[in-house]
């Protein structure tokens, strides 16, 4: 009796979505379902637009509005306090284009989006790999290298950025001692390399928590027969593991450039603020720099629909990709 | 009753419930925020002081707020000043606007021509205090005021002056820094020579200001046309012209090469290179004492700054901030305004904030209470700013820059001047390309402003 009253309850919730009556009463409904939808959908519309209206709520003010204040401020210039704004067409994304500073940044970014992703990966792999070889403390083995995840991105990056600090960081004197020249504020290459070092460091802990589940859900029988077969670890890593994890990895390399090109804002703030002369200047700090330091909001916001497009080209071949090439079927 | 409207009443009741809960909630805050300040108005105001610099700004607030029951000034500290511009800038165009900001030198024509503020006189006069606009030290009002009266209040005025640690140049034979660069570098280099410190000189963050700025100033070189801006929107910069601006940069260049000039870099303030006794000397504002007195632990002086050999030096700029009143507001948070600026205009305020801070007594009347006290017998190097100041009589080139979106042109100018740092650029390539995208801002900015 119980139960049945429950299921009764739970008959309304289900209709109104369709769920095929089986589900909650135990027997087939006599109504026929309506031609041309799928089993599955709302007969009001309303309770349809209420679920999804959170959501749609959260795009409006964090997609569409800002979308559309950057687009009609791309192509003004404009008085920071709002007074004066003349159109000015299609000369902010001219002047961007015209300026090496600008093509600077974007080459850097790509440099650094390509460098870091590559690096991360090979790290996550390498530590996922050995999850399985620790026998000892792999509970500790495994908080250490999640750890970094915990940390914001600023706290870490004044970390990184006092550690190799060349004149009283203790990393740096270091470098010093083994005679190597090591001065991220005069030296272009080691500031790239710093904020190259810093985002992995942030970043290895997601690809590696992935790249574990991933490597769990091989078959154990498959790495067995293998063994038996007298494959070495590695060769089993690289004949059966990788290519059964490979739409993970493809996932990671995509989830990777995105964190490259638009989240590592805090470290490159606090560890080189860009320096020296624009060297890690990255697109995204750039939009930041100019637009809400330097206050130059008709080019920052022409910047930051390049970038739209940027992210928006990422989405698409994401999908296409996965649509088409990767296979999630183990 | 159905299912479908019973849990609709059940939902009703917690969210009655729940924002009954909100609102006891929000009313006890509300009351308990009243037991401590008796409905008081509260007049927010954003600063750009930091490390000693706010505690000693969070006394002068106590103080204020001490001295009447009237108003309560709430101040924010916003970083610095470029930070502090930025956020008041995107606060300004949604309306959540403080009542006061502190805006540095650099951006009062940004300010000035902004449509955003209330003139202080007018506000002043409006709530009946009365300022005499005519008692502030030369050097101040040449830069502040605008047809004999100043948009807004003259706060923490500054000038970079010369630090240096004073074992370290005994300990190398010298008595004193020398007057001039030329013989400063023979200091330095020796003192680097005899390994008497690690590095002889820490490049403050805004040395754009302090040796670059004030360098041209000093020399009489032109930084700009049009009087340094002072003339017209139509203004250029020049500066990249002057064979002195360009040697001072190939000669930080060749200091930092030495390892005589030392950039701190992230993670560290170039103020801690010096107070802890890592480089002997320093070139920062005035107002440094106020870290260098609380940090040092050796014996420290200050001087005026150098200048090149064979010339005549001439008044440095002045630099700090005021503080500048915004529009949209209500009457009565602009009557406390007024209330909190005439306490700041007051001597004694004056005197109190230029001893604790090391900035300079803006008024002739706090300059004068100061020395009658002789105060700056004991403290000789807290009158050093206050005569390179009013050092001569100032020219074109040295009453100071009035630059519209100054912030953005020194921003690159230092991107520029980094490039000499890394070896990118020679000194002349990297001035030049500094002028060259300066004038672009210029240029926009008379766009922009041209039609006001």
């Amino acid at each position: 009796m119980q139960q049945s009253r429950t299921f009764g309850k739970m008959g309304g919730a289900a209709r109104r979505l369709r769920i095929p009556d089986i589900l909650s009463t135990g027997r087939r409904s006599a109504q026929p379902s309506e031609p041309g939808l799928k089993s599955a959908h709302f007969n009001k519309p309303w309770l349809a637009f209420g679920l999804v209206a959170p959501q749609l709520l959260i795009l409006l003010f964090f997609f569409f509005i800002p979308s559309y204040k950057a687009l009609s401020l791309a192509f003004v210039q404009v008085d920071p306090f709002g007074g004066t704004q003349i159109f000015v067409g299609l000369e902010n994304f001219y002047n961007l284009f015209a300026s090496p500073e600008y093509r600077g940044s974007a080459l850097f970014t790509l440099w650094f989006a390509v460098a870091q992703n590559a690096a991360t990966l090979l790290l996550a792999g390498l530590f996922a790999f050995a999850t399985d070889f620790v026998i000892r403390g792999r509970g500790i083995y495994k908080s250490i290298i999640l750890l970094p995840y915990a940390i914001a991105p600023v706290i870490s990056g004044v970390i990184w950025a006092f550690l190799f600090n060349p004149a009283v960081g203790p990393i740096a004197q270091f470098l010093h001692e083994l005679g190597l020249e090591w001065d991220p504020n005069r030296r272009p290459f080691d500031a790239q390399l710093l904020v190259t070092i810093a985002s992995v460091w942030k970043n290895v802990c997601y690809d590696y928590i992935f790249l574990v589940a991933a490597l769990l859900a091989v078959p154990v029988s498959l790495l067995e027969a293998a063994k038996l077969d007298g494959a070495r670890p590695v060769r089993r890593f690289f004949t059966i593991s990788l290519p059964l994890i490979s739409p993970t990895i493809f996932f990671l390399v995509v989830m990777n450039f995105v964190y490259g090109l638009f989240e590592t804002f805090g470290i490159i703030d606090a560890v080189t603020r860009g320096g020296p002369a624009g060297a890690t200047n990255s697109l995204v700090y750039k939009v930041y720099q100019d637009g809400f330091v330097q206050l130059d909001l008709g080019s920052s916001a022409a910047q930051s629909v390049l970038l739209m497009l940027i992210a928006i080209l990422f989405t698409i071949v994401q999908f296409r990709a996965l649509e088409r090439k990767v296979n999630y079927q183990v | 009753m159905t299912a479908k409207s019973s849990i609709g009443a059940r939902m009703g009741r917690t969210i009655r419930s729940f924002a009954a809960g909100a609102a006891l909630v929000t009313l006890g805050l509300a009351n308990a925020g009243d037991a401590g300040a008796a409905d008081r108005i509260k007049i927010e105001w954003w600063n750009a002081a930091g490390g000693r610099l706010a505690e000693i700004t969070n006394k002068l607030i106590a103080d204020f707020n001490a001295s009447q029951d009237k108003y309560e000034v709430v101040g924010i500290g916003k970083g610095n000043y470029e930070e502090t511009m930025a956020a008041m800038v995107a606060a300004y165009r949604v309306h959540q606007q403080p009542v006061l900001i502190q805006a540095a030198e650099r951006g009062f024509l940004t300010m000035y021509n902004s449509g955003a503020v209330i003139p202080v006189p007018e506000l002043m006069e409006k709530e009946g205090y009365k300022i005499d606009w005519n008692d502030f030290l030369a050097p101040v009002a040449g830069f502040y005021l605008v047809d004999g009266k100043p948009a807004a209040m003259p706060f923490n005025s500054s000038t970079p002056i010369f630090w240096y640690n004073a074992d370290h140049f005994k300990a190398a034979g010298f008595d004193k820094p020398g007057e001039t660069w030329q013989e400063l570098d023979k200091q330095l280099g020796a003192i680097k020579e005899k390994g008497v410190s690690k590095c002889q000189m820490a490049l403050a963050n805004d040395f754009y200001w302090s040796l670059i700025e004030n360098y041209a100033a000093i020399q009489d070189q032109p930084y700009g046309t049009k009087a340094n801006g002072f003339g017209g929107l139509d203004t250029e910069f020049i500066f990249n012209k002057s064979p002195l601006v360009v040697g001072q940069v190939t000669r930080l260049k060749t200091w930092l090469d030495a390892g005589i000039l030392q950039i701190a870099g992230q993670g560290l303030s170039p103020d801690q290179l010096f107070t802890s006794g890592t480089c002997s000397t320093y070139v920062a504002s005035t107002a440094a004492h106020a870290a260098v007195e609380s940090g040092a632990k050796f014996n420290w002086s200050a001087t005026f700054l150098p200048h090149e050999e064979g010339i005549e030096p001439k008044n440095s700029t002045i630099g700090g901030g005021a503080l500048w009143v915004l529009k949209g507001k209500s009457e009565e948070e602009y009557a406390g305004a007024a209330a909190f600026l005439n306490f700041l205009a007051s001597p004694k305020t004056q005197v109190w904030w230029s001893k604790q801070t090391g900035y300079v007594p803006v008024t002739n009347a706090a300059y004068e209470q100061a020395k009658s006290e002789g105060y700056f017998k004991d403290h000789p190097t807290r009158e050093i700013a206050i005569l390179q100041l009013t050092r001569g009589t100032p020219t074109d080139n040295s009453r100071g820059f009035r630059f519209g979106n100054h912030n953005q042109s020194m921003a690159l100018l230092v991107e520029e001047i980094q490039g000499v740092w890394t070896g990118q650029k020679t000194p002349q390539q990297a001035l030049d390309a500094a002028a060259a995208r300066g004038n672009q801002i210029l240029r926009q900015y008379e766009q922009l402003h041209a039609a006001k």
